[in-house]
């Protein structure tokens, strides 16, 4: 077609100019007759056009175009015959009776085998029909789905799975037909067939298992569908215990397939497998080394990246394809390039480690900046494991820092060079002076500025700091005002840090007075003086702790909304201050989540050629939070908004929901613990499951049952905040409060019920039968107050140091049998719910078959006590025996989580 | 229509294009009226193989062509489902005449077809053309059925003044009667 041709030299070609209100009244040649094929055509392309540029057609406009786009079934034409199809498609969801052309289609699907448009009208048939309708054509589309041209079965098929969702139960009835479509000839046919099957049957777990096992015999002659066979497989080995993985071995069988897909959809499922052994990878592994000397291109790439990806957790299994990843290296493909690169990084040994830099240094004129970034990002986690190599890395990212390059790629070796200062003290010095040099000649402000405070921070505590002064003062002269601005901070520094300098850096100071920038100068006459005056020193320079950023932001936000604050200053001394160590551990997490979300699981892949169903809408409040302070800042969000809770203070912590009742139950109660300074708060999320029932005044009566707990007497009931009406499946919230005088923090167990007044409704309006209601109880489980809801999980950098620095004097231990415990796994899993603390140096992984382990813990305990936790464990014939030893500044606190085990 | 075409249409050689609209309460035997005339235009040469498939109730509608009399009948067949004739007035414009299919053996619905098609021909559409109009009291094959007279009491026909209109009693399943009504319909056609 001369048009499509047309089209590919100027942007949108013949389509540039039009407009609806145009097109709409065109469209008027579909009356006419006899019909004109070729116009209409154009017409019709035209709408498509228009909707596919997210044009927006009314109702009654998108109506009446299809009315008379109905009456061009009159022609005979195919193409066009095809281009109403399409149109009848992308109409079907703003036009009314769009059923109109339910005959017309169903007569072109039964038309003679020869017509070829007969799979387009199904397609379009099943996109027009609705449930109630879907009665008078199944008969024909049973048929279609056996017929012997597989592009009308395909069409069939693939409109089923689209009817399946809001039609199981009339598609469940057309198994038999799709099972024999398995076998048709056509093999696009054979994996629909497979597809529509698998969501015919995937809740049941063994019919499911018999599928897969019976279409492995290599029946089947479509890889596509063989690829779908293993993603059946491995969802049904994710539901298994580990260790009993009933499908492996047709896993392993399928990597010997004759089709390189099914062979790396294999090898690729292997690699995903949950706590995955190395004896399970090796054949995997093999088959992925065979695809890296591949001459597609596309099979290398995809070699490397799962062998890129497995070499994050597993590097040992990759190590055997490290020869043939450096070959790779050369590899014409750059990504297959910078991905052998990354991996060598992650699999290579320290011996290995020269070469490669050699080869990379090479190749990084040749790839763009994002790549360049994932190399730096690799080198950096290579250097932090290898750190004898540190100055190689050092001298390698101090050259590239001299290359061209984007702002991102620069930070990304900047970032890595502080990181390294960071972990590898002893590399500061040679560090520091590449930055300076760097700075001599950097581009970027933002990257100036952190390298001149890094400078003002770490200069005074090396052997020479005066030699960095120069380099700084360089920086006042030549430099922007935010430059220079920064310089005065990091001369300042190294006046308070060292006297010997600091008359000559006051000579220094004193120059700035002159700058013609005020934000330079009163820097410089700030500094001046308090510079020797030691007390101010200490306030206002060699203070390394600093405010917690997301709290002083929600708090001067509350601050900001609340007009009636405003006749008072804003109160800075109520938001929480954290060292540097902790602020930057906190900007560690922040990123490393922020990369795992950038990560897609390629298990989402999964189930099935079509999305599923949509998921049902989560119950809870919160119920799916990307990160656990996500959840409690909209907890937090939710209490601002009740008079009643406004006025309790900052949230320290809120706990995971517990559910209270089991999921299949009348009412569905779930409770979430949030403790505030002085108060606790109980919050209730229920949801009625009764369609012939309304709940009005929804109470929670909560009562102390026990404690072993002196506390636990000084716990006193506060309020109780009901829910007005608790319509059916919309989820209502009630609240009850505990204040806890002088902050104490007890353990308890709680009773439950809730009570109500029930009203029987009409199930289809839910407006109630009568006015009259009677009250009623229901029962709900305990809940329990724990040592983890009083505590916050923190990130450490260091655990020893920290370990150290707090000293035996402080240590509180205790040691425990757990008979009832079988595996370590099982005991780490315990302590982490237990403790609610952070898992240091990923002491969480415990080793499949381990005997002995030791976890350790940091966190915060309510009112802000650091408290950290070392657990050792041994495995012995009956059960688990644990030491639990807790340091803290407060030896209540440290006894508290000994405590929490037993 | 160009000269050549028309001159060829004057001799016969070239059939003329009409269109027209078959209406009528479900049940009615539109569809089935349609099939008897297909059958008959096509040619008996090659019967098809496989039976035609059956006639199941319309939904929505269904276009249709065959050869009639040197014409060339392009066939709406409209559902008669109450849900769809609210939307037959899609299609008034473009029609050359219009074939009315009553079931004369549903008593009952009389009184539901003579409010429909009172309300079909006082449609602005139709009432600017005065397009012919053939009834077929169809099902005269049944005990019991209404004659074309009582028929004709039973709609008021007799108050159509405005078009050329004629009604005849059928049977589409022997065929009877409807040869009738279309020739005249044809002749009408022709004449305009
Ligand atoms: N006895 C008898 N039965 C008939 C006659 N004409 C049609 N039928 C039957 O009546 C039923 C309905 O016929 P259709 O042609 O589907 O009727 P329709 O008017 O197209 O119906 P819709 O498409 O729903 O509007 C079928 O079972 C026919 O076999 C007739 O003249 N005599
Ligand atoms: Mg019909």
């Amino acid at each position: 077609m001369n048009l499509g041709k047309k089209d590919e030299d100027s942007d949108a070609g013949l389509f540039f100019h039009i407009d609806k209100s145009t097109v709409l009244q065109e469209a008027r040649a579909f009356n006419e007759t006899p019909i004109n094929p070729r116009k209409c055509r154009l017409i019709l392309t035209k709408i498509v056009y228009l909707l596919y540029q997210s044009e927006v057609f009314h109702t009654q406009e998108a109506t009446e175009t299809f009315f008379s786009i109905t009456k061009l079934f009159q022609s005979q034409d195919t193409p066009l015959r095809q281009m109403v199809y399409l149109l009848i498609k992308e109409l079907s969801t703003v036009a009314e009776d769009v059923i109109m052309v339910t005959s017309s289609l169903m007569r072109d699907m039964n038309a003679k085998s020869d017509v070829i448009y007969r799979a387009n009208a199904i397609r379009a048939l099943a996109k027009i029909t609705d449930s109630s309708m879907l009665q008078a054509i199944e008969r024909f589309i049973k048929q279609a789905i056996v017929d012997k041209n597989p592009s009308v079965s395909s069409a069939a098929l693939v409109s089923s799975l689209h009817l399946f969702g809001a039609n199981k139960d009339v598609v469940r009835r057309w198994a038999n037909e799709v099972q024999e479509s398995i076998n048709s000839k056509g093999p696009i046919t054979q994996y629909h067939a497979l597809g529509l099957m698998y969501q015919i049957r995937q809740h049941d777990r063994m019919a499911v298992i018999k599928l897969v096992q019976n279409y492995s015999r290599g029946s089947l002659r479509s890889p596509l569908a063989y690829c779908m066979l293993i993603r059946y497989a491995c969802k049904i080995m994710e539901d298994e215990e580990p260790g009993s993985r009933s499908l492996y071995d047709l896993l392993e069988g399928w990597l010997r397939h004759k089709h390189d897909m099914v062979v790396y959809e294999a090898a690729r499922a292997i690699c995903d497998l949950r706590d995955v052994t190395s004896k399970e990878l090796f054949p995997a592994v093999s088959a992925l080394q065979l695809m890296l000397v591949n001459h597609k291109p596309t099979l290398r790439f995809a070699a490397i990246r799962t062998l890129s990806k497995l070499a994050m957790t597993h590097p040992a299994a990759v190590f055997p394809c490290n020869l043939d990843m450096e070959n790779l290296i050369t590899d014409p493909n750059r990504s297959i390039a910078t991905f052998a690169i990354t991996t060598l990084l992650k699999t290579g040994n320290e011996a290995s480690v020269d070469r490669l830099m050699k080869q990379i240094t090479g190749f990084m004129n040749e790839i763009s900046d994002e790549f360049k970034i994932i190399v730096i990002d690799a080198i950096r986690s290579l250097c932090l494991k290898f750190p004898a190599k540190q100055s190689l890395m050092l001298n390698f990212l101090s050259n590239v820092l001299r290359d061209e390059g984007g702002y991102e790629y620069k930070r990304a070796i900047v970032d890595a060079i502080l990181d390294i200062i960071y972990h590898i003290p002893e590399s500061k010095e040679f560090a520091l002076s590449h930055l300076c040099e760097f700075i001599e000649d950097c581009e970027f402000n933002k990257l100036a500025v952190r390298i001149l405070h890094l400078l003002g921070r770490e200069g005074p505590k090396t052997s020479k700091p005066s030699k960095y002064i120069r380099y700084i003062y360089n920086r006042v002269i030549l430099e922007n005002a935010t430059v220079r601005a920064a310089a005065v901070s990091a001369l300042a520094r190294f006046a308070v840090h060292l006297p010997e300098l600091r008359d000559r850096v006051k000579v220094l100071l004193t120059r700035c007075l002159d700058d013609n920038e005020d934000e330079v100068r009163d820097r410089a006459v700030m500094y001046l003086r308090i510079i020797d005056d030691e007390d101010l020193c200490k306030r206002y320079i060699a203070d390394e702790t600093t405010y917690s950023w997301p709290s002083l932001e929600r708090k001067l936000v509350e601050y900001v909304n609340d007009e009636a604050a405003h006749s008072s200053a804003f109160d800075i001394s109520t938001t929480p201050v954290i060292t540097a160590a902790q602020e930057r551990a906190e900007r560690a997490r922040v990123a490393t989540a922020a990369a795992e979300l950038a990560v897609p699981t390629l298990r989402s892949t999964q189930g099935g050629p079509t999305p599923s169903a949509p998921s049902s809408t989560p119950a809870a409040r919160g119920a799916v939070p990307s990160a656990a302070g996500d959840a409690q800042a909209g907890y937090a969000a939710a209490m601002e908004k009740i008079p009643e809770l406004a006025g309790l203070g900052s949230l320290f912590k809120s706990s995971k929901p517990v559910e209270l009742t089991e999921s299949e139950t009348e009412y569905v109660v779930s409770c979430v613990k949030h403790v505030f300074s002085e108060h606790l708060v109980f919050q209730f999320d229920c949801r009625n499951t009764l369609n012939d029932s309304l709940l009005e005044n929804v109470n929670v009566v909560m009562k102390l049952e026990t404690s072993e707990d002196d506390d636990a007497t000084a716990l006193v009931q506060d309020k109780a905040i009901p829910i007005q009406r608790l319509i059916y499946d919309i989820p209502g919230t009630a609240y009850v409060v505990y204040s806890r005088p002088g902050g104490v923090c007890p353990t308890a167990t709680f009773s439950n019920a809730l009570r109500f007044i029930v009203k029987d409704c009409d199930p289809s309006t839910g407006e109630p039968d009568s006015e009259e209601g009677y009250e009623d109880e229901y029962l709900l489980e305990d809940l329990d107050l724990v040592t983890a809801d009083y505590m916050l999980p923190s990130y450490i950098v260091d655990f020893k140091r920290t370990w150290e620095e707090l000293g035996e004097a402080t240590e509180v231990t205790e040691t425990y049998a757990l008979t009832n415990v079988a595996s370590i796994k099982a005991a780490v899993q315990n302590l982490l719910q237990l403790l609610g603390m952070h898992p240091c140096d990923g002491s969480d992984m415990v080793k499949d078959k381990a005997t002995t382990h030791t976890l350790l813990l940091s966190g915060v305990y309510v009112g802000g006590t650091k408290v950290v936790c070392r657990c050792r464990m041994v495995l012995g014939d009956d059960g688990v025996t644990l030491e639990v030893t807790a340091r803290s500044p407060d030896q209540d606190v440290g006894r508290r989580v000994v405590d929490a085990v037993c | 229509m160009g000269f050549w075409t028309a001159f060829l249409t004057t001799l016969g050689i070239v059939r003329r294009r009409v269109s027209i609209l078959i209406l009528g309460l479900d049940n009615s035997g539109k569809t089935t009226i349609i099939a008897h005339f297909i059958r008959a235009s096509s040619v008996p040469a090659a019967p098809s193989p496989t039976s035609p498939p059956p006639i199941v109730p319309t939904v929505g509608f269904s276009l249709e062509k065959f050869d009639y009399e040197n014409l060339n009948f392009t066939v709406f067949d409209m559902s008669g489902q109450g849900r769809y004739r609210e939307l037959w007035k899609h299609y008034y414009d473009d029609t050359d005449g219009l074939v009315w299919v009553l079931d004369a053996g549903d008593k009952e619905r009389m009184a539901v077809v003579r409010e429909e098609l009172w309300s079909v021909l006082s449609h602005k559409a139709l009432q600017q053309k005065k397009i012919p109009i053939v009834f077929f009291a169809n099902k005269m094959d049944l005990e019991g059925s209404l004659t074309p007279q009582e028929c004709i009491a039973a709609l008021g026909l007799e108050e159509i003044r405005d078009r050329n209109w004629n009604i005849v009693a059928s049977s589409a399943v022997n065929g009877e009667g409807l040869n009738r009504g279309l020739e005249w319909l044809a002749g009408q056609l022709k004449e305009r």
